[in-house]
């Protein structure tokens, strides 16, 4: 049911790429990084001393040395036990904390990334793809970091280690214990390539329940208001269950992997003890020997079933990382070579065109020149290509044909950090970020002091409200804080406008949503705002038309009228039709037309 | 749409009896869903794990009869019963790990359901105080957690399990050796217990950190736009950063106390053998046992090792399984906000006469309203938030401070809230559109497509739709952001016209859309809903145009009413406010 939308995904690393990153990460704390291997070499080789100590006493029993005689091995038992306990302690801690810091510097750049990702691209993914990459992949590549790495670096010692000690015993026990080998071998290249798909799978369905859980959760009022709950349950109740059927998939493969290994251990033991009886019986080894062999042999069955099963945590680890590598390791954003400064805040557009979909142009052909100061409002039907045009002016997206100007420096010219120090974009999207207030406003001027929040407040009219906050500029705002009404949140947005103070302004639908009753407050609003400031104002209200230089009438992604107001009022064109469908003239006289 | 609303409802009954939720009865229910499976699988992974014992005990005996005596039969018949071992331990683990394993992703999408359906009561309430993020983490990430419990008790129970079968084999080499292992084992596991204990504290802290960074995340996401529009990426990565950070802290302060844990198991582990090891050599030195009853007694000590780590594993994954199921209770515990209604009200037809009888609370002042049946009102309310408080009152999102909404002079709050909202549906200006085809939005209010084509031409959504790549089969992504607001808007309209309630609340629907459309869609209006009780929220000239009659409300009560054309010649503040 995910198929379709597999297109849009973001992408996800290959092999060589994630393990570049995983090395820059690891990179600055590469002392510690050693320090923590060593202190599970240590461990690995302080646990397997207990064995021969193990074998000693057998020998001393065998020897018939006395009871007292079993005292000094034990001591040493006690030795490896304090040894291992410690090496563990430390081991673990240094291990996790190398392993949680990269974690934390690979989340940060995730979301460095994903901030700057195009909106385009990220439109098409959906937030839910990005989400459960930031917190379920997160989450697996933790517990692989925390649990797995830890765990599988010391059971690979330790076999390493087992296996040096059984040849030290007779190398015949070591050609017995490795009849296992080729069973395992195989059972892991059979298991690994079943398993990869599945966990491709899983993430996937795992993406997609996230998505719908976020679907629904953000829009409960709306599901209530129109009694969607049973359509909502059950659409979170199919991804459910397909996460559901990928995981009994998933187990019935795990348990027919731990069947063979189960089979390779007993071929395993055998061979040990079919050479111990071989070797005593012919009298080259004695049966204390053949004792401590079947011992390390039987000592070996956790530690390689570690390995083994934590190829899987690895595998399922990696896909995670690779899913989180894949974003946090997008390109920065291209930067020219040679980038132009805009030298002023003039705003000139040439045979603007624009197609979100190939050969469905929403815009054509555009021509349209914002002198240093003066505010330009669009007027259209909805559809007409306002929206489009004033990201294409903000530089959100980039204009499929034509170009872009401002201050005489083309857009694609332009490193775009300096763009959007020039170019604020207000759109109708209301958001108000989790946090307190004070932290939301200072996103816009992160410098900035509490008397220029204040400032800016009072300068969108938002000054009165936010001092009656419980706890004033310090009050928790956004999804699970204070609840703002939507005219409050776009007055905060307007503050920030007002805070980040940049010469050109590009408000877009920004009072659309506000509903008419807050509308006025807005405008005002948006006029402090506007202040001083080159402006491109997409104007639904007419009122914003009528106080604007220039008004640019679009329609069907055309320019097809532009002038003052009043000249466009005269010449009684669509505009000054608009206009007297808007001003209430339709009231007393018009209304009666039915 | 709503048929089960007839006999489906439980008898009314105060919502203050609910059934309280707390993080163990949380996890109990979890547990007890799967009940059968769980015996079912710790019954195998007891099988499982005294075939695990027998294997050293097994290989003592091989050394004993076959190695120490050189006899090929006996090596041939030992090895073929150790076989026979292995295929137990692991036909019993195969099909114990499958019903465990079914316990916990089973009890894991329950959960998750539960959540959901807790969450989209229609009563409302439990995601007040909560990011959308956060409740998605909750029921994904949490739920996850107290699954795990499902398949690490049966492990838990099967570690027991080893436990004794290895006592008791231990018993039978030897009284002291096995008296030592079934006494000292519970001291030990005492002891693993009171270090686990403080790890539960530490992990929910961690957690709650950690879905706190998750959360920042997924808003920020949510906001890229805004976030874009103002340059302001790199501040919000720097806040971030900051969350980050001190989620970091919390995290290595936690595995802090998770690796001092591990050690401590470790130490206690090893101790123990260092014990057994001692107490067993000298009974072998003493011959009070043989060689392959020290080997199998040294055999079984190592094994032990293995169930004694599972305590320590199982019970570091039961502190977080209760911690989440604590978190999770919060949610599924959380008070409604509207009542439920009283299913006895009569199922009739309304009439939908609307009526509203000294409503306060939230900047209202014992309002009072009459809508006759069929009329097409408007409602002018300058400050945002007594329209607001109105709109939640009459959405049934809220119960009113004082006073009551009648409707055909019964009790609004009489109904079942989703029949209440059959009957008056108030469409937001904010309303949300969901993942689907365009056409799935507009549809999934209404009893079906016989009026689609009508409702679309009224809210102008089949322009808004000829204009999209794909018309009206276009997929709306990420509520709607594909759209712009104009088309949002429309689609939306066309949704709540698509129900067809007995009373329509509009909340300023055409704020997105030009001047042009706007007049159509007032028209558009007037004609699906003539005879339909219909309330329009709004200041716009061009819906107040086609409006019946009009009321102002002012400091939370009607300052002024009248048609649209006397108010708009007569009452100049009326005329600055809808045309200003």
């Amino acid at each position: 049911m995910t198929r379709p939308e597999n297109d849009h995904l973001l992408p996800v690393a290959d092999g060589a790429r994630m393990r570049a990153v995983l090395r820059e990460l690891v990179a600055p704390q590469r002392s510690r990084a050693v320090l923590a291997l060593v202190m599970l070499v240590g461990g690995a080789a302080v646990s397997l001393l207990t064995a021969p100590l193990l074998g000693r006493i057998v020998d001393i029993v065998a020897q018939r040395r006395g009871a007292d005689a079993v005292t000094g091995p034990v001591l040493g038992l006690v030795g490896v036990a304090l040894g291992q306990g410690l090496l563990a302690v430390l081991g673990v801690a240094l291990v996790a904390r190398v392993g949680e810091t990269m974690l934390a510097r690979l989340r940060e750049r995730f979301v460095d990334r994903a901030l700057h990702l195009p909106l385009e691209r990220l439109e098409r993914a959906g937030s839910g793809d990005l989400t459960s990459r930031v917190t379920d992949d997160v989450s697996v590549v933790g517990e692989a970091v925390r649990e797995a790495l830890p765990e599988f670096a010391r059971a690979a010692l330790l076999i390493a280690l087992t296996l040096v000690g059984l040849a030290a015993l007779d190398w015949r026990f070591l050609v017995g214990a490795l009849l296992a080998v080729p069973i395992q071998a195989w059972t892991a290249r059979w298991f690994l390539t079943r398993s990869a798909p599945i966990y491709a799978e899983q993430r996937i369905a795992g993406g997609a329940q996230q998505q719908q859980l976020l679907d629904t959760t953000a829009g409960l009022a709306t599901v209530r208001a129109f009694r969607l709950r049973a359509q909502h349950s059950a659409r979170v109740r199919a991804r459910a269950e397909h996460v559901v059927a990928l995981a009994m998939r998933v187990v019935r493969l795990q348990t027919r992997f731990f069947g063979r290994l189960n089979a390779a251990e007993y071929v395993g033991v055998a061979g040990v003890l079919v050479a111990g009886f071989l070797l005593v019986r012919g009298g080259g080894a004695t049966i204390g020997t053949a004792s401590a062999a079947a011992l390390y042999f039987i000592n070996l069955f956790t530690p390689i079933n570690i390995v083994l099963f934590q190829l899987d945590a690895a595998q399922s680890a990696i896909a995670g990382l690779r899913r989180i590598v894949g974003v946090a390791d997008l390109p920065d954003e291209d930067r020219p070579a040679d980038p132009a400064r805009p030298a002023d805040s003039r705003v000139r557009a040439r045979g603007l065109g624009h197609a979100y979909v190939a050969d469905h142009p929403v815009l054509r052909d555009i021509h349209l020149d914002v002198e240093p100061g003066s505010r330009v409002a669009l007027v259209g039907a909805s559809g007409a290509g306002k929206t489009t045009l004033a990201k294409l002016v903000a530089g959100m997206h980039r204009p499929s044909t034509g170009w872009v100007d401002i201050g005489g420096a083309r857009l694609e010219d332009q490193d775009p950090e300096v763009t959007r120090g020039t170019v604020s974009l207000v759109t109708q999207e209301v958001h108000v970020f989790a946090g307190p207030l004070a932290a939301d406003l200072r996103l816009a001027r992160p410098a900035a002091t509490d008397d220029e929040l204040r400032a800016a407040l009072d300068a969108v009219g938002a000054l009165g409200w936010t001092a009656a906050l419980p706890d004033g500029l310090d009050t928790v705002v956004g999804a699970g804080g204070h609840e703002l009404t939507v005219v409050a949140s776009q007055q905060l947005a307007l503050a920030r406008l007002f805070l980040a103070d940049r010469p050109v302004v590009i408000l877009d639908e920004a009072t659309a949503e506000a509903g008419s009753s807050g509308a006025r407050v807005l405008e005002s609003a948006a006029d402090a705002a506007l202040r001083g400031r080159t402006a491109l104002v997409v104007a639904h209200r007419l009122t914003q038309a009528s106080s604007a230089d220039v008004v640019v009438v679009l329609d069907a992604g055309r320019i097809v009228e532009q002038g003052s107001h009043e000249d466009l009022v005269a010449a009684g064109g669509p505009y000054a039709r608009l206009w007297s469908a808007w001003s209430g003239l339709r009231g007393p006289g018009t209304g009666e037309t039915r | 749409m709503i048929t089960n609303a007839g006999g489906g409802y439980p008898p009314r009954m105060p919502s203050s009896v609910a059934r309280p939720h707390t993080g163990a009865s949380v996890l109990r229910g979890s547990l007890g869903a799967f009940r059968g499976r769980l015996a079912a699988a710790a019954t195998l992974f007891c099988g499982h794990q005294t075939g695990e014992a027998l294997v050293p005990v097994l290989v003592g005996v091989v050394i004993d009869e076959a190695v120490g005596t050189g006899d090929p039969a006996a090596l041939i018949g030992w090895l073929a019963l150790l076989g026979v071992d292995f295929l137990f331990l692991s036909t019993c683990y195969r099909f114990g790990a499958r019903q465990a394993w079914h316990a916990d992703v089973h009890a894991d999408a329950r959960l998750r359901m539960q959540l959901a359906d807790r969450l989209l009561d229609a009563r409302g309430g439990a995601e007040a105080g909560r990011l959308p993020g956060g409740l998605a983490i909750l029921a994904v990430s949490d739920a996850k957690r107290v699954a795990i419990v499902s398949f690490m008790l049966p492990l838990g129970v099967a570690a027991v399990a080893a436990v004794a079968v290895a006592a008791v084999s231990l018993l039978t080499i030897s009284l002291p050796l096995g008296l030592l292992i079934l006494l000292g084992t519970p001291p030990l596991l005492w002891l693993v217990q009171l270090v686990g204990k403080p790890l539960e504290r530490r992990s929910g802290a961690e957690q709650e950190r950690a879905a706190q960074a998750s959360g920042v995340a997924a808003d920020l996401v949510t906001g890229i736009r805004v976030l874009k529009g103002i340059g302001a990426e790199k501040a919000a990565m720097a806040a971030y950063v900051g969350t980050s950070r001190t989620a970091l802290g919390a995290t290595l302060r936690a595995t802090r106390a998770e690796a001092g844990f591990l050690g401590s198991v470790q130490l206690g582990n090893g101790l123990f053998l260092a014990l057994i090891a001692l107490i067993g050599g000298r009974l072998a030195a003493d011959g009070e046992i043989s060689v392959g009853g020290l080997v199998a007694a040294v055999g079984l000590a190592q094994f032990l090792v293995g169930p004694l780590q599972v305590f320590g594993f199982v019970s570091a994954r039961l502190a977080q399984g209760r911690a989440s199921a604590a978190r999770i209770a919060e949610v599924l515990g959380a008070g409604h906000t509207v009542g439920e209604g009283d299913a006895a009200t009569p199922h009739r037809t309304p009439g939908g006469a609307l009526t509203l009888r000294g409503i306060g609370g939230g900047g209202l002042d014992r309002l009072d309203l009459d809508v006759p049946a069929g009329q097409l009102l408007g409602v002018v309310v300058p400050d945002p938030a007594q329209a607001s408080t109105l709109l939640r009152y009459l959405a049934r999102e809220a119960e009113p401070g004082s006073g009551r909404v009648e409707l055909d002079g019964t009790p609004l709050g009489a109904y079942p809230p989703d029949l209440a909202r059959t009957h008056v549906l108030v469409a937001a200006h904010d309303a949300h559109l969901f993942a689907g085809t365009l056409v799935d939005n507009v549809l999934a209010g209404g009893p079906g497509d016989r009026d689609l084509d009508r409702v679309m031409a009224a809210a102008q959504a089949d322009q808004a739709a000829d204009s999209l790549p794909a018309g009206r089969d276009t997929e709306i992504t990420a509520r709607g952001s594909s759209l712009s607001g104009g088309q949002r808007q429309r689609v939306a309209l066309a949704r709540a016209l698509a129900a067809d309630p007995a009373v329509l609340v509009l909340h300023d629907p055409t704020t997105a859309v030009d001047a042009v459309t706007e007049t159509r869609i007032a028209d558009g209006l007037r004609e699906v809903r003539r005879g339909r009780t219909t309330v329009l929220v709004t200041t716009s000239p061009a819906l107040l145009a086609v409006t019946e009659r009009v009321v102002v409300l002012e400091s939370g009560r009607i300052r002024a009413e009248g048609t649209h054309a006397d108010l708009l010649r007569d009452d100049a503040a009326y005329r600055a406010l809808v045309t200003g």
